[in-house]
């Protein structure tokens, strides 16, 4: 009787962990690269620090397809906008790169929300892992 | 002494007690008894021309000129860390303290959403600094021209006391000069060299940051924190220690 319950204590906190696990998971597991794109956030420096870009959101979750923004607002090379000079909010105000859908009528303006997709330096040391945050601590 | 000295004695029980002497305690006793119970009913009684304060003093009552102060335009800041970067390299702020900072908050936007909230930090350079009142040695004060709260390493004794007094957790022991540390506008490496801003003003690419002269009227500053149908707050306005930094969302 006792094993029995031991049994069924361990097995029930092994299911809890296996449950929490699986909720950690932020990326599901049928996230296909070829159809959403690269499966982790751009993170862009320049001209400001710690700005996110998440395929994720745009595609699986938005319902974008790839040609919606490649190659005519963005080049496919992850990353490769922040090179150019005009990569500006005031570009984005015209209607260019993410200012092109974020103009306030397909989706929120590009001068609100700043922090949707401004996540700060403490949001992208935290994005981009322990590693790196954990280095910057020692 | 002897017990049978002790039996000589006049007796101090309540036996000797005359009636004058209670009656004397007992007044005392009725008289701080009246004076309180006075006071608790003086208390009910409204004051006539009192009026709420808000966390702005009214216009014409900076007791400075320049009066500097700052408003920080809280929505618009990302936390890029530019002015946190232009005032160590300004200010010569070791990694392990800092003179502004960036704090992090989140605000659920029902749902699973939330966003977040980006809070600039800085000394308040209060009107009535807690950390002035507590400082042993005067090492720190408030700058008679300009209201600014200063520092002169070289009193500084280190006992910290005035970290612990800030409410705004503005200050931090400098390992370098074993003294504390602290936001002074820049008076020192800016403002006293004919710059009109501190470092993280200039810095700042999304203009959260707006510093000037609150006792002139046509002072940015001024304009922001006296605007209509603005609201305006200030950080922990319940330690009573008149902060100078307003924070705004417009």
């Amino acid at each position: 009787m006792k094993k029995v319950f031991v049994f069924v204590v361990v097995g029930v906190v092994l299911f809890s962990g296996a449950l929490l696990f699986a909720a950690d998971k932020a990326v599901p597991e049928d996230y296909d690269e070829d159809t959403y794109g690269p499966k982790d956030p751009i993170v862009w420096e320049k001209p400001v620090k710690a700005v996110v870009f998440d395929h994720k959101v745009h595609t699986m979750e938005g319902g974008l397809e790839c040609d919606s923004c490649h190659d005519e607002l963005f080049q496919m090379e992850a990353g490769a906008a922040q090179e150019n000079d005009d990569f500006t909010m005031a570009t984005l105000y015209d209607g260019g790169y993410c200012g092109a859908c974020h103009d306030g009528s397909t989706a929120f303006a590009s001068n609100t929300r700043c922090t949707a997709c401004h996540i700060g330096v403490r949001g992208s040391d935290r994005l981009q892992g322990d590693a790196a945050a954990g280095k910057k601590a020692h | 002494m002897k017990i049978d000295d002790l039996e000589q004695m006049e007796s101090e029980d309540l036996s000797t007690l005359s009636s004058a002497e209670r009656r004397r305690f007992l007044k005392i006793g009725l008289a701080v008894t009246g004076m309180y119970l006075g006071g608790s009913i003086l208390s009910l009684i409204s004051v006539k021309n009192a009026h709420a304060a808000g966390v702005v003093p009214e216009a014409g009552t900076y007791p400075y000129n320049p009066h500097y102060s700052m408003v920080l335009r809280e929505h618009l800041c990302i936390d890029c860390e530019r002015c946190k970067e232009a005032c160590v390299k300004t200010n010569h702020v070791p990694s392990y303290g800092f003179r502004t900072t960036i704090l992090e908050k989140r605000r659920s936007l029902g749902e699973d959403k939330s966003e977040t909230i980006f809070v600039p930090v800085l000394c308040n350079h209060c009107n009535r600094p807690p950390c002035v009142r507590v400082c042993p040695t005067t090492a720190t004060w408030k700058d008679e021209k300009t209201g600014i709260v200063v520092m002169d390493p070289s009193r500084c004794i280190g006992c910290k006391t005035c970290m612990a007094a800030c409410p705004y957790n503005a200050r931090y022991f400098k390992e370098e000069t074993r003294a504390v540390d602290k936001c002074d506008f820049c008076l020192q490496s800016r403002l006293s060299k004919g710059e009109t801003n501190p470092a993280c003003v200039e810095a700042c690419p999304a203009d959260v940051r707006v510093f000037g002269n609150l006792a002139d009227p046509k002072s940015r500053v001024f304009q922001l924190v006296h605007a209509p149908d603005t609201m305006v707050w200030v950080l922990r306005p319940e330690t009573g220690a008149v902060p100078n930094v307003f924070y705004i969302n417009s």
